[in-house]
């Protein structure tokens, strides 16, 4: 574990740390882009956290994620890779697999969701350096797990890749509703059908008690 | 590693017999005919009418290898030591070994290789031709992965000192490959047979090969190996009267294993990038990249009965395999080879027509003295077939991380 604390300190286009970036600063918790020995002092709380999150959270009949609004939620560093939609959710098939070998583990481990697709992502107002370089609209893969977004990093390769905090989830996976609609391919030499669109579905942000998606 | 580095064209000229490595050498003199031939019994196919009840030990007379059998692999271990001793070489990126061994510990096929009765009742049911066949490909995949065990398990065992990280994850790979080997031989435990595993430690050859081209060739062998899994497994699952033997519902996670493991020589090949930002390195690439795809057509165009038996078009098949394998590539290697220009395939299909001309030569009644004599011109056209795909004018590639062409990239 102390191992997965450990950041980077030579500059790294991959997950380097956001300063300028981060909309706020927190007192007892420390921001994710100190280096390590901030890191390794928060990990105490982060976890204590997610436990008490785990309890926050319940499923309902449908399998989606509802959380509750009166738990109080403390702020956590969201980690996300973005590219435009066609990539994300188009193009990369082997991307869907990946994600439904995921949420199969999480579902026979009873583990907590942790990772989400967002549309639109309304946290990329944050970075204008992104953006500039962004084809729209856009898919963000985010998720808390620091380490599953490198190894996504390596694996997905053309995506850019930063972080941020937020308050609560619901903030940090606010996105800008947009529908989102490709093209068939033009020449389909592979000997199976494409995956069905809207497979997407699946992974997008839970719904919020208070009707936002 | 499910496709077994088929990366035989490019015969590098070091072997040795088991682990320990002890040299031995006996090439046979005439190297470069068995270079284009394929012998069914490279990995002792079995008549199909085994007797019920009697499992057979394979492989216990003879070991007999062909330029196109799945090889096992050996390297440089001291080389490797360097490479990954992190006071020695402070470009590793330490952070994206963390990430990878924390995806190989999450073990996402834990318990997905359960066997039922459906195997070998879809055994018994498989006669003729068609079963030989499937005895021929679970053996060949059998010692493909095993082959990933062995140099994956002693690589886990050889840098547990100098890097810890990178160490783990080689012996959760080998955990991998052990899996799927042992899964496969229980598929031929099926057809009452079974690949003696420890004989053929001991008995293959090890080719050698020096770590860079380790890294290029189980890379490409494992991405490979996930393209071939994952097409077969859809294009069953969306013809089921092809799914004559349950072995292929397992492949959709079974071959995440092979895509992580590649994604795994991929941060390998980053750490190192002296493998990958230079001319040598681009030539390199390029030549690996061929001499897979080309092994890869060569030998199942020589098993069109199998991809048939399945319902795939065989050329169809590769293509398509050799096109994604070639795309996901290009994410890493400096430079991959135009596989989507028409040409390309025009040549491979050449090469498929004249390795069948000196398949024929093998098989006729002619004495040996003729049988050479008669290939040497065939083989020349070969080799500059294969010559001219490589100087096809290549794709510059490569990872964000290091591509010339990022800053131009719109993502």
């Amino acid at each position: 574990m102390a191992a997965q604390a450990t950041l980077s300190l030579r500059p790294c286009a991959t997950l380097a740390p956001s300063r300028g970036a981060l909309p706020r600063a927190h007192a007892g918790f420390a921001p994710a882009s100190r280096p390590a020995p901030a890191l390794s002092i928060s990990c105490p709380p982060r976890r204590l956290e997610s436990l008490r999150r785990a309890l926050a959270v319940e499923s309902d009949q449908q399998g989606s994620v509802v959380v509750s609004e009166d738990q109080e939620e403390k702020p956590r560093s969201y980690y996300f890779l973005v590219a435009n939609a066609k990539f994300m959710l188009d193009d990369e098939e082997h991307f869907q697999e990946q994600l439904q070998e995921k949420l199969r583990l999480y579902e026979e481990r009873s583990k907590e969701q942790d990772f989400w697709l967002v549309v639109e992502p309304k946290f990329l107002d944050r970075f204008p350096n992104i953006t500039s370089r962004l084809k729209r609209p856009a898919v963000a893969l985010v998720s808390t797990d620091r380490n599953w977004i490198r190894f996504m990093k390596l694996r997905l390769d053309r995506v850019l890749a930063e972080q941020f905090d937020a308050e609560t989830l619901e903030e940090a996976l606010a996105s800008n509703p947009v529908e989102l609609k490709f093209d068939e391919p033009a020449k389909w030499t592979a000997p199976y059908p494409k995956y069905q669109s809207g497979w997407w579905e699946a992974f997008l942000p839970p719904k919020f008690s208070n009707g936002t998606a | 590693m499910a496709s077994a580095m088929e990366l035989s064209l490019l015969n590098p000229t070091v072997h040795h017999h088991g682990i320990a490595g002890k040299a031995a050498s006996q090439l046979p003199a005439r190297r470069a005919f068995s270079a284009v031939r394929f012998r069914v019994r490279a990995s002792a196919a079995a008549p199909p009418a085994a007797k019920p009840g009697s499992p057979k030990k394979r492989g216990k007379t003879e070991v007999n290898e062909s330029l196109l059998t799945p090889r096992f692999y050996t390297t440089d271990f001291d080389e490797m030591e360097q490479l990954f001793n992190a006071e020695i070489n402070k470009q590793l990126n330490q952070d994206e070994f963390d990430a990878l061994l924390q995806e190989f510990k999450t073990d996402y096929n834990q318990t997905h290789f359960i066997r039922n009765p459906e195997f070998k009742e879809a055994a018994d049911k498989m006669q003729g031709p068609l079963r030989q066949i499937f005895v021929e490909f679970l053996e060949r995949s059998c010692t493909a992965e095993f082959s990933g065990f062995l140099l994956y398990k002693e690589l886990g065992r050889r840098l547990k000192k100098t890097n810890p990280v990178v160490a783990e994850i080689f012996s959760l790979m080998s955990r991998d490959e052990a899996r799927h080997a042992g899964f496969l031989n229980k598929g031929l435990s099926d057809f009452n047979l079974a690949l003696d595993l420890g004989f053929l430690t001991k008995a293959r050859k090890y080719t050698f090969f020096k770590p860079k081209f380790i890294f290029y060739a189980t890379y490409l062998s494992e991405k490979i190996g996930y393209w071939r899994y994952i097409t077969i497994f859809r294009h069953l699952k969306a013809n089921p009267e092809y799914q004559v033997y349950p072995i292929f519902k397992y492949f959709e996670n079974w071959c995440q294993d092979e895509n992580r493991h590649g994604d795994f020589f991929s941060a390998l090949l980053k750490a190192q990038p002296q493998f990958l930002n230079d001319w040598k390195a681009k030539l390199w690439s390029r030549f690996f990249c061929l001499s897979v795809y080309v092994t890869m057509y060569l030998n199942d165009c020589q098993r069109t009965a199998f991809y048939e038996g399945i319902g795939l078009n065989t050329k169809e098949f590769d293509m398509h395999v050799i096109i994604e394998t070639n795309r996901t590539t290009a994410r890493i290697f400096p430079a991959v080879p135009d596989v989507e220009n028409p040409e390309f395939k025009r040549k491979l299909d050449r090469m498929v027509d004249i390795n069948t001309k000196i398949l024929a030569i093998g098989e006729s009644t002619d004495m040996p003295v003729v049988k050479n004599l008669k290939r040497v011109p065939l083989i020349a056209q070969l080799v500059s077939e294969i010559i001219a795909a490589y100087l096809m004018p290549p794709i510059e590639s490569g990872s964000v991380d290091f591509a010339e062409f990022e800053p131009k990239l719109v993502y």
